[in-house]
């Protein structure tokens, strides 16, 4: 579903330019779950931004269901991640003068979706989510994992292929950090593709394809074992 | 803290809103711009048309015939009346004590001609004293000759525009004029006075009264000009004039005396509630500018609650967080202002290069005042916000309870 | 996205910094209040204008001696080549010609008994009052006399009848004006001001007599009041003719009502533009402060713009939804300043009634779009520094 070529990213920080990433190949089949680890600056995030379309790389292609994205506008990418993204934040970025029910409802919103066609869809992830009794809160009344639960909610309420989590547990305790992260393997294991982006051991350790970086390098892949930045030219 | 602190504080705040701190400066600069610039042109408007207007010293005045009851209403300036004011009358004020000079005057529109040329010219039958009440002077030639009120003499002094229209290029002293069935030498040239609001001396031409009175048929006087010796004695001389002319008609009151002064006055009062107004009316922006004050400080005390808990944890009191958001918001005020003044005074400038004979210049009371008005106004509107910084108590400002939770 | 639910989002944000919008919408409020308050003065002032002028009627056409009438003095001043009372007879034949007013003003002493008031004399025709629609209270109106041998009649203002007479009947009394003696047949009904000049507080005569005793040779103006087959253009041109051929010369100048009026109407509405431009430097400034506050709030919110773009919203929709913000916000305003106005122009009529103050619907309408103008303008900059920035930075900035 997801092919990186030769892909770099830089960033000109002041008068030094820095590579966060440098020459990856990768590819993730859909259904597929990943965990990335790596120190800070190692390149997670930047990676995370450009499989969200947040971000272009500087070079490489980056191709999505077979399609080459480095064309596409702004607009286009904009209509795929709302079409096939769905993102997961540490600090959840839920608006908070909206519902429970209204933040997840945003993206079908934002796609011009009728609201009789949406209420049946939103409907169906309150239940699955178990957040019905919750739809009417504002964000401030729910606790931390309801929150980081209202976001999954606003990420899958699309049918999205990929999910991708950037360090979903940070700011949760550990019953609370459980349960989301079993929520995003039991979706997982309904189909979408998973991508967590972690510091914790543990949580990395669950994935089934585990991805380490440094350097803006993939260092370690335990899908094929083999050290994928010897492919640099 | 010492004053220079706060205002280092200040600064290095306005400097990193800079966007926000640059549009309410626009906005303050605005409002006292416009306030300063109408002031100005509203002076400058003042100032040229009472200088029109102001045509005669103001030891003169004017008399009229005919009196009307009612005062404060428009003078019967028709200058029809059932009794004719005469020469004779003229006289017996210029005889009077306190009076130096008596003009009389008869006004009217006529056919002047000369070889073909002709052209219908405002009229005036005076004599001498007229050209120093009425501060004309002449370019070519001289004025009327001294002569008795009753005596004709065939002489004029033309207007430079009606010169031009009659002689053209050619010299025009000593020339007859035709007018009816009288004819005139031309003994002197009006200086040119530019255009002016009143009348245009410049296409009139002035004849001895007499030779007026014979032209127009007339005995009656439209206007008599009476200069005092002195303005002491203002009230009881237009006394004296008016019992003289009541002994001389008969016991009644039929004339009416007006000073320029009191014309000018009512106008200048006109004028001034003018500028007013329409400073009044710029300075509605001032309020607007004040509510932009207030929503800003407001913002910037809902977005700087953890340094405000910060300032307070670390023993500031409540009257200098207060004095922070004051201070903050007369520099901006001030700086404003100075900008607007700045601004309002450049315009002025160039609009006295375009339009040189109209004085613009803002009164300082304006410049202060709006100074003024905008530093109160700013401090006014700031007064709540810095208000609820300083009552915050300072667990919660640290906490920051409305923190974003998203 | 579809418009109902932009509208709720942008009502939702609006709603939820409720002060700061309304602080926000009160700015551009005063500055609407005032603009189409000085508007309504000024349109107010125009009706009020052209109502004191069309109190003779629109149909009439004014002859002043002298051609140039620039200092607006032609009929004060002596003329070799007066207008005469033949010449305003030689004008009532003329096709079209309703009524013709020789006029001659000045002022002079009028006495009844013991009693004296020193005021303005007219001298007029006969068909003044029916020519000007003044109407008689008492009495009646001086009658046609051949040219030259009117009777010795005169009629009062109201103002002049109360003076001299009080409450007891002055018709048929002797009156002396000017030291003639006239006979009063009759009183004006109250006209109140025009203009600063008190047109209760008069005595008229018949022309003829004026004349005499003014002392004068010619008339001030010559009034003719045409019926409506006639145009004032068409009439104007007769009357040009008639009096050229006359005088051998066109030593006159005519004034259609018409004429003066579009004049008047054109000065009044430059001056009512300029005071709205006066008043609209508020707006101005209301405006600097929607693009403060939207500048704030852009900065505020980069987060959840940044989240909004990542869960697919294109820039358009952020642009559309931070523009539909500075719209509702002004259109608030709007909807404020037209609250004040209305305010503003009750207590007005409570306390200076005699204010002219028209409120216009279509005026009013105008004011609303334009504030919704207004905001669009105001939001356009920090509209669209929102849909361009960077994603990744805004979902960053905390």
């Amino acid at each position: 579903m997801i092919e990186l070529r030769q892909l770099c990213r830089s960033f000109q920080i002041g008068d030094q330019c820095v590579h966060a990433l440098e020459h990856i190949d990768l590819k993730i089949e859909r259904g597929e779950y990943l965990s990335v680890m790596g120190p800070s600056g190692s390149g997670k995030s930047t990676l995370l931004n450009i499989l969200g379309l947040l971000d272009t790389p500087s070079c490489g292609e980056y191709l999505l269901n077979q399609a080459a994205t480095s064309q596409l506008s702004e607009e286009g990418r904009a209509t795929l991640r709302r079409e096939h993204i769905g993102f997961v934040f540490q600090s959840y970025h839920l608006i908070p003068r909206l519902t429970a029910r209204e933040n997840i409802e945003l993206p079908l919103i934002l796609a011009g979706m009728a609201p009789k066609q949406r209420k049946p869809l939103v409907d169906k992830v309150l239940t699955r989510l178990a957040l019905t009794d919750r739809a009417a809160h504002a964000p401030n009344q729910l606790s931390g994992g309801q929150r980081q639960r209202v976001a999954i909610g606003r990420a899958i309420v699309m049918k999205p292929q990929l999910l991708l989590a950037d360090e979903p547990t940070g700011n949760l305790d550990s019953v609370s950090g459980r349960e989301v992260i079993e929520l995003l393997e039991e979706l997982n294991d309904e189909g979408i593709t998973l991508l967590v982006v972690t510091h914790d051991q543990s949580i990395g350790e669950r994935a089934r394809r585990e991805l380490k970086m440094i350097d803006g390098r993939i260092a370690s892949d335990s899908a094929n074992n083999t050290v994928a930045t010897s492919t640099a030219p | 803290m010492r004053t220079a602190d706060f205002i280092a504080f200040n600064l290095k705040l306005i400097e990193r809103q800079r966007l926000r701190s640059a549009m309410l400066l626009a906005a303050i600069a605005i409002s006292v711009m416009a306030i300063n610039l109408l002031t100005g042109i509203g002076e400058g408007g003042k100032q040229f048309v009472l200088g029109e207007f102001n045509l005669l010293g103001k030891n003169v005045l004017i008399m009229l015939p005919g009196k009307k009851e009612t005062t404060g209403g428009i003078p019967p300036l028709t200058g029809e009346a059932t009794r004719d004011l005469t020469l004779r009358d003229a006289e017996a004020i210029a005889r009077l004590g306190n009076v130096s000079a008596v003009a009389p005057l008869i006004a009217g529109k006529m056919e002047i001609s000369h070889d073909k040329l002709s052209r219908e010219a405002f009229t005036i039958g005076s004599n001498r004293a007229f050209f120093d009440i009425r501060q004309l002077e002449v370019a070519q030639g001289k004025a009327l000759p001294q002569l008795p009120f009753e005596q004709s003499q065939a002489v004029c002094v033309i207007g430079s525009k009606l010169r031009k229209a009659l002689f053209g290029t050619k010299p025009a002293l000593g020339q007859w004029l035709r007018a009816s069935d009288n004819r005139f030498r031309v003994i002197g040239i009006l200086k040119d006075k530019g255009e002016g609001l009143g009348f245009d001396m410049n296409e009139a031409i002035i004849v001895p009264v007499a030779n007026a009175q014979a032209l127009f048929n007339q005995a009656g006087l439209f206007r008599v000009f009476i200069e005092l010796r002195s303005l002491d004695g203002l009230q009881k001389s237009q006394q004296r004039i008016i019992a003289l002319l009541k002994e001389r008609h008969e016991g009644e009151e039929d004339v009416t005396i007006i000073t320029q002064n009191s014309l000018l006055s009512a106008f200048e009062n006109i004028l001034n509630t003018l500028t007013l107004a329409v400073a009044g009316i710029a300075g509605i922006s001032m309020l607007v500018a004040g509510i932009l004050i207030m929503n800003v400080s407001l913002i910037a005390v809902s977005q700087r609650t953890r340094e405000i808990g910060l300032l307070k944890a670390l023993g500031c009191p409540a009257r200098t967080v207060a004095l922070i958001f004051l201070s903050e918001a007369s520099i901006m005020a001030l700086s404003g202002a100075l900008l607007g003044i700045v601004i309002s005074e450049l315009l002025l400038y160039v609009a006295r290069g375009l339009y040189p004979t109209i004085p613009f210049t803002t009164p300082l009371w304006a410049q202060l005042g709006s100074a003024l008005i905008a530093t109160a106004t700013a401090l006014l509107f700031a007064a709540i916000p810095a208000h609820k910084a300083a009552n915050m108590a300072p667990v919660d400002a640290l906490l920051d309870k409305k923190a974003r939770q998203a | 996205m579809i418009a109902r639910d932009a509208a709720r989002l942008i009502w939702g944000s609006v709603c939820h910094s409720l002060g700061k919008s309304l602080l926000t919408a009160l700015g551009i409020g005063i500055g609407i209040a005032a603009v189409s308050l000085l508007t309504s003065l000024g349109s107010g002032m125009q009706l009020y204008m052209l109502e004191q002028f069309s109190q003779f009627g629109t149909r009439i056409i004014a002859v002043n001696p002298g051609k140039d009438v620039t200092h607006g003095i032609g009929g004060l001043l002596s003329s070799v080549r007066p207008l005469s009372l033949d010449d305003a007879q030689a004008l009532v034949d003329l096709p079209g010609v309703e009524f013709v007013v020789p006029v001659v003003q000045g002022a002079g002493a009028i006495e009844y008994s013991n009693r004296q008031r020193n005021s303005d004399i007219l001298g007029v025709g006969a068909q003044m009052s029916k020519a000007w629609q003044f109407k008689v209270s008492m009495g009646r109106f001086l009658p046609e006399d051949p040219s030259g041998l009117s009777r010795a009649y005169a009629v009062l203002g109201y103002t002049m009848k109360q003076e001299l007479f009080a409450n007891t009947n002055p018709l048929g009394k002797t009156i002396r004006v000017g030291g003639l003696r006239f006979k009063v047949i009759g009183v004006i009904e109250k006209k109140g001001q025009m203009l600063g000049f008190d047109m209760d507080d008069l005595v008229y005569i018949p022309t003829d007599k004026a004349l005499q005793l003014f002392n004068r040779e010619g008339l001030m103006e010559i009034d003719i009041t045409f019926t409506s087959a006639t145009s004032s253009a068409q009439l104007a041109g007769r009357v040009k003719q008639v009096l050229s051929e006359r005088h051998g010369d066109e030593d006159f100048s005519i004034t259609t009502q018409d004429e003066m009026l579009l004049t008047m109407g054109n000065v009044l509405n430059v001056l009512t533009i300029g005071v709205a431009a006066l008043g609209s430097i508020s707006l101005f400034v209301g405006a600097v402060g929607i693009t403060t506050i939207m500048t704030t709030t852009v900065r505020e919110r980069s987060a959840e713009i940044g989240l909004l773009r990542a869960i697919g919203a294109s820039r358009r929709q952020i642009l559309g939804l931070f523009l539909g913000e500075a719209v509702l916000i002004s259109l608030l305003g709007g909807l404020i300043g037209l609250s004040l106005l209305a305010a503003i122009a009750a207590a007005l009529s409570l306390f200076v009634p005699a204010l002219p103050l028209s409120l216009q619907p279509f005026f009013l309408t105008l004011a609303l779009l334009a504030s919704a103008f207004i905001g669009l303008l105001a939001g356009v900059i920090p509209a669209f520094h929102a849909s361009r920035l960077n994603p990744i930075d805004a979902l960053r900035a905390e």
